[in-house]
């Protein structure tokens, strides 16, 4: 099934990076995908987004009117995006940054403080990797639980073992929290 | 070869290693310049020469020396840079020297916009310089037909001796999706010994001068010659998908991005009932003729020009072959503006109810 | 015994340069050069446009054409593909010091291990005469009818100094064409400039000031007294720079 998901947020977020890895993730597990970022002239502390699409054939457009998933790291990339996401869509809120209440009730909200978790873990740069996690969580038939961790094995295996368990725990916290929302 | 997701420009740069260049001369523009940022440390791990030129017009030029002694070299730019290297691009025709050109192209016209458009068709197919020569244009709508088309260009622009343009947009320069990358060419200067300046040790050849000025006899006769060839790339080397259409009364025209977008809506609106296809060109020049020909008009009811360019420009092209025997119909975006999915479902439905003017 | 003769690096008919013109006497140092050296075969001459295009038809040896002020980047690609060849461009004064100073700076800059050797004639022979980058101070053009006026066209361009800044460059030095002795120690710089190159050491450059009868409307008698006088006061002949004076001869 074909699935858009879009990753937004401000720079230096991991808004690029993520949205490659979970492209990346996806066609190690045998999909189709492409991603497309979005890069004004404002590169630093500006709003970032990039397209996710994965299909299990190959992908015809690339460039979806509106989303399956979205993904929103910041209150001025949820403003900007949020009406973008289709109805009975999902979407990821990353609470410690994104204040507005999310007043939609045709989509599945996942609302994570994931800076807030990220920083418990210890480190504030896999916030990202628990909005992913959260993603999983949410079922979004993006990608799975096993690509991911192998992907995250691949990236980061050979470097650091603590790097790689705390990415996990990040995934792992994201996922729990994806679960929560749709049990709802 | 197992598939790997790359980045369109990357995608280009690693394709044209593979067919063997081993020259390349650019200067920073966006929004190509992954292609020389790949290239900067891919060509001297083997053997190749990355030069970053003072200008865009030197970086041609530098191409120029290189493809004179037979070695496969290009360049890319966009927009602004093309024009700049304009001069450079018509030597090459001029003095016979084959070479490969990218345009990963913006909006324009000036400095325009450094988001994706298709605004340099009219400079890619009628005249990227002075002096009226014309090059092969290749137009891929897919990573994979950017490394395939890359892969083959050096193989035309030698039996051409004439440069080669790929003209893609932006959007695609950008997008990362997977392609199987083709086996390394080792580079060989074999099919260009009978005219480059080139010289291999121990073996003679007598004194050989290549030039961009000719005394008019034979200038014309060169011309002519030219002339020729344009006439055999029509007839043996037009690139295009024809798409859906067998029973179709609509037909949309597009190539690049814009032809994804337009595919997607065709799928949908055949589902809806709709007796809509595509002509796709993939060589913009030679102009996919033959496809127009041989429809029936006594079907077809009107042409759907879908292009990232205002006014359009693909348009004089079509209307050249239609010849007024069914109207041609306009979508278009300009500006950096992208077409959707929805956008473009929209627009076309909207024609083919009859609710456009 | 010296024996006057045609070099082998020039064909045997007639140059195409007008009578007296100082191009044939450089074009034919150059050409003893390569002779000496033994690089004929070897050797590849970038022709530019202006009137040194005329040794496409001159010139005996491979030879690639450029455009106008492009030789320095043409000759980077072909060297840098070639790196065995022995490369030169020979430009002139619009074409070098006008359209083509992006070229040359570049090529200078990066210290390409090729040589240039640049006619200085301080006027567009080709076109008919038009005001040159380095074209003197009064001096008439077709395009300065009362004289050059440095207050609406600035000065007469010093190649020479201007390159000796860079960093990169190896030799840079400048002769008068107007004296045997200037064409003497100009055919010794041109040697000198090779032999940099096929050591592999760098950018060689070689400023010749010469004339241009036809143009500055002069008999060929009284362009070697104008140059006395007028040219070598303000562009001085000497080395500008040479990097490996006491390694290569």
């Amino acid at each position: 099934m074909k699935k858009s998901l879009v990753v937004s947020g401000s720079g230096g977020q991991g808004v690029m990076s993520s949205g490659i890895m979970v492209a990346q993730t996806a066609v190690a597990a045998g999909k189709c995908a492409t991603y497309l970022p979005e890069y004004g002239p404002e590169q630093r502390g500006g709003s970032a987004k990039c397209t996710v699409v994965v299909n299990d054939t190959e992908i015809i457009s690339p460039l979806a009117s509106k989303c399956d998933t979205l993904i929103t790291m910041n209150e001025q990339s949820y403003k900007k995006f949020g009406a973008s996401l289709k109805a009975g869509g999902v979407l990821i809120a990353n609470t410690s940054r994104v204040i507005s209440p999310i007043t939609r009730e045709d989509i599945v909200v996942v609302a994570v403080p994931a800076d807030d978790i990220a920083v418990e873990l210890g480190n504030i740069k896999c916030a990202n990797i628990v909005l992913i996690g959260a993603l999983i969580g949410a079922d979004a038939g993006i990608i799975t639980e096993e690509a991911m961790l192998n992907s995250l094995t691949a990236k980061f295996g050979s470097k650091k073992q603590e790097v790689l368990d705390l990415n996990k725990a990040a995934l792992a916290k994201g996922i729990e929290f994806g679960k929560a929302a749709i049990a709802k | 070869m197992a598939k790997v997701l790359v980045k369109g420009n990357e995608a280009i740069a690693e394709a044209a290693v593979r067919a063997g260049c081993r020259f390349f001369a650019g200067y920073p523009i966006t929004p190509q310049n992954e292609i020389p940022e790949y290239l900067s440390w891919r060509l001297p791990e083997v053997g190749g020469v990355f030069v970053q030129g003072e200008s865009e017009v030197a970086s041609v030029n530098m191409v120029y020396g290189a493809a004179a002694s037979g070695c496969r070299a290009m360049t890319s730019s966009s927009g602004p840079g093309i024009s700049l290297k304009a001069e450079g691009i018509s030597y090459l025709s001029g003095t016979q020297l084959p070479a490969v050109i990218v345009n990963i192209s913006r909006g324009g016209p000036g400095l325009g916009s450094i988001q994706p458009a298709q605004q340099d068709y009219l400079q890619a197919t009628k005249a990227l310089g002075h002096g009226g020569f014309r090059v092969m244009v290749f137009a891929p709508s897919t990573l994979q037909e950017a490394v395939d088309l890359t892969y083959s260009a050096w193989d035309y622009a030698e039996r051409d001796r004439n440069p080669v343009l790929i003209l893609m947009d932006g959007c695609l320069g950008a997008i990362m999706e997977q392609v199987e990358f083709p086996e390394m060419k080792e580079p060989m200067r074999e099919g260009t010994k009978n005219w480059s300046l080139n010289r291999v040790e121990g073996v003679h050849r007598s004194d050989r001068l290549l030039t961009p000025y000719f005394p008019e006899a034979m200038l014309e006769m060169q011309n002519k010659s030219r002339a020729l060839m344009v006439k055999r790339w029509e007839e043996n080397d037009v690139k295009v998908e024809e798409f859906m259409l067998d029973d179709a009364e609509f037909v949309v025209v597009a190539y690049g991005i814009s032809a994804r977008v337009a595919k997607e809506a065709i799928l949908k609106l055949r589902e809806e009932g709709y007796k809509i296809g595509m002509i796709r060109p993939i060589t913009l020049f030679p102009f996919p003729k033959e496809s127009f020909r041989k429809l029936d008009y006594t079907k077809v009811k009107g042409f759907i020009d879908i292009e990232l360019a205002i006014p359009a420009q693909m348009r004089d092209d079509i209307a050249l072959e239609v010849k007024d025997r069914a109207p041609i119909y306009e979508y278009c975006r300009s500006g950096g503006f992208l077409f959707d999915d929805d956008g473009v479902y929209t627009a076309v439905k909207k024609i083919l109810d009859g609710g456009a003017k | 015994m010296a024996v006057y003769k045609r070099p082998a690096t020039l064909k045997k008919n007639p140059s195409g340069f007008c009578p007296g013109c100082m191009h044939s006497l450089s074009t034919k140092i150059i050409a003893e050069v390569v002779d000496e050296m033994g690089q004929k075969d070897n050797c590849l001459h970038i022709v530019p446009v202006g009137c040194s295009t005329l040794n496409l038809v001159y010139w005996q040896g491979d030879i690639l054409g450029a455009a106008h002020g492009r030789a320095p980047a043409v000759a980077t690609g072909f060297k840098r593909t070639n790196p065995e060849r022995l490369v030169f461009a020979y430009q002139g004064d619009g074409d070098l010091a006008a359209i083509g100073l992006a070229e040359i700076m570049g090529a200078a800059n990066r210290g390409e291990n090729f040589t240039v050797i640049f006619f200085n004639n301080q006027t567009y022979g080709m076109t008919g005469g038009q005001m040159a980058p380095t074209t003197l101070i009064g001096q008439k053009t077709t395009t300065t009818r009362y004289g050059r006026d440095a207050e609406t066209t600035g000065y007469p361009m010093k190649m020479c100094e201007l390159l000796a800044t860079l960093e990169a460059p190896a030799f840079v030095a400048r002769y008068a064409l107007n004296t045997p002795k200037g064409v003497m120690e100009a055919k010794k710089a041109i040697r000198k400039g090779f032999e940099i190159q096929m050591a592999g050491k760098g950018f060689s450059f070689i400023e010749l000031l010469g004339n241009c009868p036809t143009n500055w409307g002069m008999t060929p008698l009284q362009t070697l007294e104008y140059m006395e006088s007028n040219t070598i006061p303000y562009f001085k002949p000497g080395v500008y720079k040479d990097k490996y004076k006491d390694e290569v001869k």
